[in-house]
């Protein structure tokens, strides 16, 4: 039975040679497969194959069959045989393995570019191999010439991540604290009288406080965050009892230095705290306009030097409040772990995922692989259209809400799609003679590719659009209002470290295969958008407007005016950020709430 | 001067037949040369995908290594147990369109 415990990590697990690929590796020194990596071609559509040269048509050296079955060439006489799994006697492939001293097993297939062992009739594994192939495979698709990437398809049986994410009940302690704290929800009328009690729970426009659009799109989005709103109305954060603990950890701070009294104002500055207000607030039933002002406060101390009667971006808003959540609440949990492991503060365990970042020698494909954690994704629009190289399926993987995704894939050239910049944001770049990076493996430095993929998905997703480009050089920013197109269903999967090399590079091992994480880490990739901030107008005079979804409705929040709007009307606007929850929680969030 | 597509070649019986090599291969040859073969394998590939062929195929390797152990089963072994169920389970629909994808390609390179 103990023999079973490395098979739990069958995923992490690394093939080994066989005895005929080990042999042949002893034998050929270092570069065992120098003379096959000339012949490696990369075909019009990206993939890799093997030829003696660029037209040659391989048939078997045996039986002159060049269509039916598969091809292999050995890799010591580069005589190439027919290979077919099901015919009783021996393949030529097999045949020519046995026929000639022992180095003639393995064979490498002309169409896929992978190894195959001959006498084992099982397909073998190398790493300095597969690194080659995939080095001319993304050199051939960066440099001019075929620059061609057809978007990885899609797999329904891949593997899912799982964010931590635990439901709660309180225990009895919270349960005390929960019914001492908490007065019964009543339902008033807002100003626009009856049909305002139709909207959804919580649903309440924000007073703009001066130039405060800003805020309140990204206060709206975060509102109805299903995971932050479950979090804050379970009483997570409960505003009471983080200042009375608070006050008393302020207290004995005092005894100990009494001189400074600022500190003791930071410290009890908590924008949890304020958000937990908000949510009272907003989903207390009341439907008059709600003004953040307390909100607004705490956050002009806690990001000073954004603090001003200006219009602000909303996506540094957004950033900067997470920042204000996390620093607080870090250091009350005394939470050393990184932000990205689900189990820091609430900010970070909604929106935090992992971003992976390879950098692979161009010489040798040694790749150095790094892991960020991010709250959110900033994508390039894509440039001019007209130029596209895309090429090979241009058919969209992503369905937008059925009806929608004839007319989806009809649009989809010429119109920028978030796809489309996920796309590029997970294509390898080319990184410029001038940051050569240092290979470990060549101990010079090196051309290299760089390339990102998502090591770990959050719980909400952010996608955030660069419409603001700012020149450090002129000190001139402007806004690019192009449309960009988004799916409201999207499934994250193609651009998952795990698939995206996979898909690209057919049945190869990596450098960095001994630490994907385990097949534990599972959940499903498929999100749901519920929530746009859309920005309209000039660079500095520009009005931002959230559009929300709520049990399958979108309304549109328009500092303190809610409307319902038609689905059209957000798929028209122009998207600035973009909020998007894991389809699992949005199902369970769109169902209406009972009040009750 | 395009030759036209509307006129399909009436159907060739040899080239379902492996009577003919020297039909099949030149046009194995054109398919190479000009690049249409790998635009057909991506698009079998796709419409394999679409259809589930892939997931099913996926499912009964599964469940074959599961039977087996991981350890006792070759590329070899698997390609022998899904192969039949493989290709009887390929959709007509899919078939029909390589094949007339085929039928025009063979059209318009005038083979
Ligand atoms: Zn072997
Ligand atoms: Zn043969
Ligand atoms: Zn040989
Ligand atoms: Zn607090
Ligand atoms: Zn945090
Ligand atoms: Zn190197």
């Amino acid at each position: 039975m103990s023999s079973k415990i490395n098979h739990h990590r069958i995923n992490g697990q690394i093939p080994q040679p066989c005895p005929h690929l080990a042999e042949y590796r002893t034998r050929n020194g270092s570069k065992p497969f120098r003379a096959l990596q000339e012949c490696l071609r990369v075909k019009p559509l990206g993939r890799a194959a093997i030829r003696r040269d660029p037209s040659e048509v391989p048939r078997c050296g045996a039986c002159g069959e060049a269509a039916r079955s598969r091809l292999y060439a050995c890799v010591t006489c580069a005589a190439v045989s027919c290979h077919s799994s099901d015919s009783p006697s021996p393949s030529h492939a097999a045949a020519h393995a046995v026929s000639m001293p022992p180095g003639h097993e393995i064979a490498v297939d002309v169409d896929r570019a992978e190894l195959f062992c001959c006498a084992c009739r099982d397909q073998v594994y190398d790493r300095d191999f597969d690194a080659a192939v995939v080095v001319a495979q993304t050199t051939a698709s960066t440099l001019g010439g075929g620059s061609i990437r057809s978007s990885p398809p899609p797999e329904n049986l891949r593997k899912r991540r799982r964010v931590d994410y635990r439901p709660w009940t309180p225990d009895l302690r919270e349960r005390v604290l929960m019914t001492r704290n908490s007065s019964p929800l009543q339902r008033t009328e807002g100003a626009d009288g009856a049909n305002l009690s139709n909207l959804p729970w919580g649903l309440r426009g924000l007073n703009n406080l001066g130039n405060t659009c800003f805020m309140n799109s990204v206060l709206q989005a975060l509102l109805h965050t299903p995971p932050l709103r479950n979090y804050f109305l379970s009483d997570r954060h409960n505003r009471y009892y983080c200042q009375q603990k608070n006050n008393a950890s302020n207290a004995s701070k005092r005894n100990a230095a009494s001189n400074d009294s600022n500190s003791n104002k930071n410290l009890r500055l908590c924008l949890a705290c304020d958000m937990d207000a908000m949510f009272s607030a907003v989903f207390s039933g009341d439907r008059t306009p709600y003004s953040p002002a307390k909100f607004l406060y705490s956050w002009w101390q806690h990001a000073a030097n954004l603090a001003s009667y200006e219009q602000q971006d909303a996506h540094e808003f957004f950033i900067s409040m997470l920042d204000g959540i996390h620093e607080k609440m870090g250091k009350d949990k005394r939470k050393t772990q990184s932000q990205g492991n689900g189990e820091c503060c609430i900010a970070h365990r909604v929106f935090s995922g992992i971003l992976r970042s390879d950098v692979m020698c161009m010489a040798c494909g040694f790749t150095s692989t790094t892991y960020d954690p991010c709250v959110d994704i900033s994508l390039d629009l894509e440039p001019n259209q007209g130029v596209s190289t895309k090429m090979g399926s241009t058919k969209s993987h992503h369905s937008c809400n059925g009806e929608a995704d004839s007319m989806n894939s009809s649009q989809n050239c010429g119109t920028s799609t978030l796809m489309g910049c996920l796309d590029r944001f997970t294509r390898p770049e080319r990184l410029g003679s001038d940051q050569k990076f240092f290979c470990q493996q060549c101990q010079v430095r090196q051309e290299s590719l760089k390339q990102m993929s998502i090591r770990k998905l959050p719980l909400v997703s952010c996608f955030h659009i660069k419409r603001f480009e700012h020149s450090s050089i002129r000190n001139m920013s402007r806004k690019v209002d192009r449309y960009l197109q988004f799916p409201f269903s999207l499934d994250m999967a193609p651009y998952l470290s795990s698939s995206i090399l996979r898909s690209r590079f057919g049945n190869r091992i990596f450098s960095f295969d001994g630490d994907e994480p385990d097949a534990s880490n599972e959940l499903s990739s498929e999100f749901e958008l519920f929530a746009v901030v859309t920005h309209t107008g000039k660079l500095d005079a520009g009005h931002y407007v959230t559009y929300l979804r709520l049990s399958n409705q979108w309304y549109k929040c328009d500092d303190a005016w809610i409307t319902q709007v038609n689905e059209n009307i957000v798929r028209a606007a122009q998207g600035y950020m973009m909020f998007y929850v894991q389809k699992m929680l949005y199902y369970k969030a769109s169902e209406k709430p009972t009040p009750s | 001067m395009r030759p036209s597509v509307n006129r399909p070649p009436t159907p060739d019986a040899r080239l379902d037949r492996e009577k003919e090599p020297s039909v099949l291969e030149i046009i194995n040859i054109k398919l190479i040369e000009s690049g249409e073969k790998e635009r057909l394998m991506e698009l079998l590939r796709e419409r394999l995908i679409e259809c589930g062929w892939k997931d099913e195929m996926k499912a009964l390797c599964r469940a074959f290594v599961k039977k087996k152990g991981r350890n006792n089963v070759t590329v070899d072994d698997l390609v022998h147990v899904i192969m039949p169920k493989g290709r009887a389970s390929i959709p007509d629909s899919v078939k029909a369109e390589l094949l007339q994808r085929i039928r025009t390609f063979l059209v318009s390179a005038a083979v």
